[in-house]
């Protein structure tokens, strides 16, 4: 069948086929952007009165609201009919590839089109940096990876395609050659953190990333640079130095000194899936007439996505260069990093480029989402740490990491680093000596997932404390209190924290918790009832932010009152939609009635411009290129590394200060008779918001919509538009804006007078944090305890979580409710991952394809302890900002489980998971 | 090819032809463009696909839609998340979800809906006890699968609506 919507009405009909199987979309289709931007006016939104999200009513109606949902006859202006298309992905990585037999397709499964690589090196197409690597192995090739691409099909009816699909599943059309083995490549990432503190806590370190800068060992060095450039990696770094201090903290270790007790432990961790209930889609179509390349995606990085296809394409062949791409980016149905740059978005659009004048739909199935989407790294890891017996406090620590980074760099590099800086997690460690490789192999490419890099170090360290604690009879909440990092100490990088540092409120909380208080008892109890209880306690924390993080929002308000917001970060959950608008609302008075996300085209007012690597840049050069009002360090990163509240809001947040400022405060001083010259008029911080009405001491409160009509009338600013960067500080900028000069946390805006249009302001003063914080492993952190009593079957080894308590702290709460269910999920992610979720790396895995649910194991309901899981929040501190806490309330639940499971069983396990079949092992 | 005809929230589709292996979610969201039935893993394990099959006896129940072929629909009336709500008016399960902010993705919430209504119909027909309740939600959601949010306040949503109007869903 190939028909437009008209034609297959007809074909319908001449079928016997009643019409009304035509699609329900009617010829009136909201456009895209309508039915992302969310409640819309004409809808309730239950976010207003603070009891749901906004995004709470098109969920629950079933929307269109994903990328999986759209199909060209949902999009206006797009031809009505949908082609579909598959990745044929190589179950082989050891043997020559010989090519695709592709007589085996006949009739309905034969494609309209096949896609290989001879045609992307005859179109010229370039693959971007970050995802360096065949997008299709070529012929004659040994395959990178188990789940390689090797060609992409493309049927015109999603019948032929589906038939394909069916027939493709258990039967390869792929020949191979020779055996050659797996394809040997270079590392993707190997640093050296080595830290050697004062004599005391206030002497400047010895030796410190921070101090010394980061370093590498040579042989992974590619013409004197780095590997992949995104790391502050300094070329020509003093290796050897860095070496020199960490043997000599080594040798401490391994020295004879009965006053030492030290550790020599090694931990395994294993390789999963974000499992994100939505696997990857996109759909496409290129109007050659036009050169006009549309794109419908669903990713966590819209900026990457759009970039990366503009240079996968940008040196092609003419009839394969679009003029323009349109990317449209739409809600996400789960991430956890995993929609990270990813390279999907390159495939959707090959698709496009290669049927033109046809969109095309690209979309895993949860076979061929298993078998290519991005996994988390498995570790092998080996820790030595010293303890003083006499005083219980560590005295150094060395560890050695080695990261599976599967088939592709991706950010295994970054997870190598951020896996060490988090190695030594809440403790105050003098002497540290940290090596990490993240290598490449012919598994499914790992990169970001929720935590990265910490779940895997923190869960062997919490393990490690555990047992040393118990190894010098001290109570395990006594040995981190005693060991706990103070505000002020520094980190293993040798910088302070940002934040307060609220150990000691965690410990006093896990301290003071009946489930620790009675975990004695209770052991005794089931003891005498034939149970076997124990309980384990974790303690951890986590930074959020990546070093080089950005926010791009607009917010607007009309002469009603009503308040439009737009943002470059990307719904997938988190709550992003309802946060800004919860943000927005402390300063302008009333929530959003849209909220847009994932926008990343609509800030052209701002002029932004961007050019080096906001990570590796130094400070001379970003000195001259700040000169030029419109550049930025970086224009819009990925909503990732537990930065929407922190960092996704901010610009929402400044853009709404100066709308108040600058617009409303004007207004209501007109509306109050008070002049400019009264000294009131400058107490505009004074006045606060309190159900819709500006109140300021004894005048009139004043309704939003009247000030908002008001504003419009004096065309005062009205809506504001901007972007910020922080490099784990935020960067400054002053503005002229009318005759005054406003200082704030941002380093661009625009601002709309009355009813006109946006109007960029060039910054004066503008600071940049330094560019030696990029050697900071992180300064701002969140803080997440844990208590967990399980309860095993002797005879079955079968676990049941009894309760569970995490205690956390994100500063000041945007959504309350969203971070309690963020705390929930994140609990049931960590039991998942603890004891259920399991990948083999190579043949046996899920490169195969025949990985799917069933096979692999999440978290139930039935896993979990629905009655007896307590979350408690900190209460935020004075002035606190937003934190991020997305991943940190993962973390201490693995090795909480892991401690109680020693309690119980006496068996310390010290590779992931720990299954039941394991467990009965252990008590067998 | 096998003729096909149902009833979708109370509209009635076919009699059309399908191809045997056509299936029911490939029907809905290919065929009908009814897209708020999800695909998650097309093996009948996270039941992200689920729709209300409401039976001849006037009872309802849930089914994946990911492995089951569209012809074995033939004469069934079916529910699925867009006909919950009647002239935009939200049910009391849908208002709960959102009041408890129950989904977070909202990718699996279409299933949980359906299942969470199934029960609701089936306790106005034979309610349980208090004592039973909590047991009783668990059971009915076991077979869900969500990765966002540790499935606590989905429990929560739908026992609070029961627990609003006990007298019509408890002994």
């Amino acid at each position: 069948m190939k028909a437009s919507r008209r034609e297959f009405a007809k074909w319908v009909t001449a079928t016997g086929i009643a019409l009304s199987m035509s699609r329900l979309a009617s010829a009136n289709e909201p456009t895209f952007a309508a039915r992302e931007t969310l409640p819309g006016r004409q809808r309730w939104n239950p976010a207003a009165a603070g009891v749901g999200r906004i995004d709470g009513v098109a969920k629950v109606t079933g929307a269109k609201l994903y990328a999986s949902d759209f199909r060209a006859a949902d999009l206006p202006g797009w031809p009505a009919h949908t082609a579909h298309a598959m990745l044929i992905r190589t179950a082989n990585a050891t043997h020559l590839y010989e090519g695709i037999d592709l007589a085996r397709l006949s009739g309905a499964l034969k494609p309209s089109l096949v896609v290989t690589a001879a045609d992307l090196t005859r179109i010229g197409a370039r693959v971007p940096k970050f995802y360096s690597g065949d997008l299709f192995c070529p012929v004659g090739k040994t395959p990178l990876y188990l789940g390689q691409p090797v060609a992409l099909l493309i049927y015109e009816s999603f019948d032929d395609f589906d038939q394909a699909r069916l027939a493709l599943r258990n039967e390869t059309l792929l020949k191979f050659g020779a055996e050659t083995g797996p394809v040997v490549e270079r590392g993707y990432g190997a640093f050296r953190f080595t830290r050697v503190a004062g004599a005391s806590p206030d002497a400047p370190d010895v030796y410190s990333p921070v101090k010394d800068g980061w370093v590498s060992p040579g042989f992974f060095q590619d013409g004197g640079g780095p590997v992949w450039a995104r790391l502050p990696v300094p070329t020509g770094a003093a290796y050897a130095k860095t070496a020199t201090y960490g043997e000599q903290i080594r040798a401490e270790l391994e020295a004879d000194n009965p006053t030492l007790l030290v550790l020599d432990r090694e931990f395994e961790t294993q390789s999963i899936d974000p499992m994100f209930l939505e696997p990857e889609c996109g759909l496409a179509w290129y109007d050659a007439d036009r050169k006009n390349l549309e794109l419908v995606l669903g990713v966590q990085s819209p900026y990457d996505a759009a970039t990366s296809v503009a240079t996968l394409l940008g040196s092609a062949r003419a009839n394969f260069k679009p003029a323009h791409i349109n990317a449209h980016f739409a809600y996400i149905g789960g991430g956890f990093g995993g929609r990270d740059h990813t390279p999907f978005p390159l495939y959707v659009a090959l698709a496009a480029m290669f049927f033109p004048g046809r969109p095309v739909r690209l979309a895993h199935d949860r076979y061929q989402q298993f078998q290519a989407g991005i996994k988390r790294h498995a570790f092998k890891m080996r820790t030595r740490m010293g303890i003083d017996r006499a005083t219980g406090k560590i005295s150094a620590f060395a560890a050695d990491h080695v990261l599976d980074g599967g088939g592709l760099a991706n950010f295994s590099a970054s997870v190598a680093a951020v896996s060490a800086n988090a190695a030594i997690g809440i403790y105050d460690v003098p002497k540290v000596d940290v090596t990490t490789v993240a290598l490449h192999s012919r598994a499914v490419t790992a990169g970001s997932m929720r935590g990265y890099g910490t779940l895997q170090t923190m869960t062997a360290l919490e393990v490690l404390i555990d047992e040393a604690a118990s190894a010098l009879a001290i109570d395990p909440i006594e040995f981190r209190r005693r060991n706990a990092l103070k505000t002020g100490g520094r980190t293993m990088a040798g910088n302070t924290y940002d934040v307060v540092v609220r150990t000691p409120e965690i410990l006093d909380r896990l301290e003071k918790h009946a489930i620790w208080r009675q975990r004695a008892e209770e052991k005794a109890l089931g003891q005498r009832a034939g149970r076997i209880v124990g309980t384990g306690v974790a303690c951890v924390t986590k930074d959020y932010g990546s070093g080089a993080d950005s926010a791009m929002s607009s917010v607007e308000i009309d002469p009603k009152g009503r308040i439009s917001i737009h943002c470059d970060h990307v719904e997938m959950g988190n709550g992003i939609g309802t946060a800004l608008a919860n943000r927005v609302a402390a300063h302008l008075g009333a929530v959003a009635d849209e909220v847009a996300v994932a926008e990343v085209d609509r800030f052209s007012a701002l002029g932004l411009v961007t050019s080096g690597d906001p990570y590796t840049i130094d400070q001379a050069t970003q000195n001259l290129l700040q000169r030029d009002p419109r550049w930025v360090p970086t224009i819009s990163v990925p909503t990732s590394s537990s930065i929407g509240a922190h960092v996704g809001t901010h610009s929402a947040s400044e853009a709404a200060r100066v709308i108040f400022r600058f617009g409303l405060w004007p207004a209501a001083l007109e509306l109050w008779g008070i002049a400019s010259t009264d000294p009131r008029a400058a107490k505009w911080e004074a006045a606060h918001w309190e159900q819709g009405r500006l109140l300021m001491s004894d005048l009139r409160p004043l309704p939003l919509s009247e000030i908002a009509t008001k504003a419009h009338a004096r065309k005062g600013v009205t809506a504001a538009m901007a972007h910020s960067f922080s490099r784990w500080s935020w960067a400054k900028a002053t503005f002229a804006i009318g005759e005054q000069e406003w200082t704030a946390e941002i380093d661009a805006l625009a601002v709309r007078k009355g009813a006109g249009k946006f109007v960029r302001l060039d910054r004066a003063n503008v600071q940049y944090p330094p560019t030696v914080f990029n050697r900071f492993g992180t300064s701002y952190t969140s803080l997440c305890g844990a208590l967990v009593r399980v309860e095993i079957e002797h005879a079955t080894g079968a676990l049941r979580i009894a309760r569970a308590y995490s205690v956390l702290e994100c500063g000041r709460a945007l959504t309350p409710e969203i971070v309690l269910g963020q705390a929930q999920g994140g609990f049931a992610m960590g039991v998942g991952y603890a004891l259920l979720e399991s990948l083999p790396l190579y043949e046996d895995g899920p490169g195969n394809g025949q990985w799917n649910l069933g096979q692999y194991l999440i978290a139930r309901g039935s896993d979990l302890p629905l009655q007896g899981l307590e979350i408690e929040v900190l209460p935020p501190l004075p002035n606190d900002p937003p934190k991020g806490m997305a991943e940190v309330v993962m973390i201490p639940i693995v090795p909480a489980l892991l401690n109680a499971i020693f309690d119980a069983t006496g068996r310390r396990f010290r590779a992931l998971p720990v299954t039941q079949q394991m467990l009965k092992g252990a008590l067998a | 090819m096998t003729t096909v005809s149902v009833k979708i929230n109370g509209r009635a589709y076919g009699p059309v032809k399908v191809r045997d292996e056509l299936t029911m979610n490939d029907f809905l969201r290919e065929r009908l463009g009814l897209t708020g039935t999800k695909f998650g893993c097309g093996a009948g394990q996270c039941l992200s696909c689920a729709v209300i099959i409401d039976d001849p006896d006037g009872t309802s129940h849930t089914s994946p839609t990911c492995i089951v072929p569209a012809a074995s629909f033939n004469g069934k009336s079916i529910r699925t998340v867009e006909g919950h709500a009647t002239n935009g008016e939200l049910t009391a399960l849908q208002k709960s979800f959102i009041e408890h902010f129950a989904f977070q993705c909202g990718y699996c919430t279409a299933g949980f809906l359906n299942e969470g209504q199934v029960l609701l119909e089936r306790l106005t027909k034979t309610p349980v006890t208090r004592a039973d309740l909590e047991k009783t939600i668990a059971d009915a959601f076991d077979g869900h699968l969500c990765r966002c949010t540790g499935y606590i306040k989905y429990h929560e949503a739908v026992r609070d609506v029961i627990l609003a109007d006990p007298g019509r869903y408890l002994t």
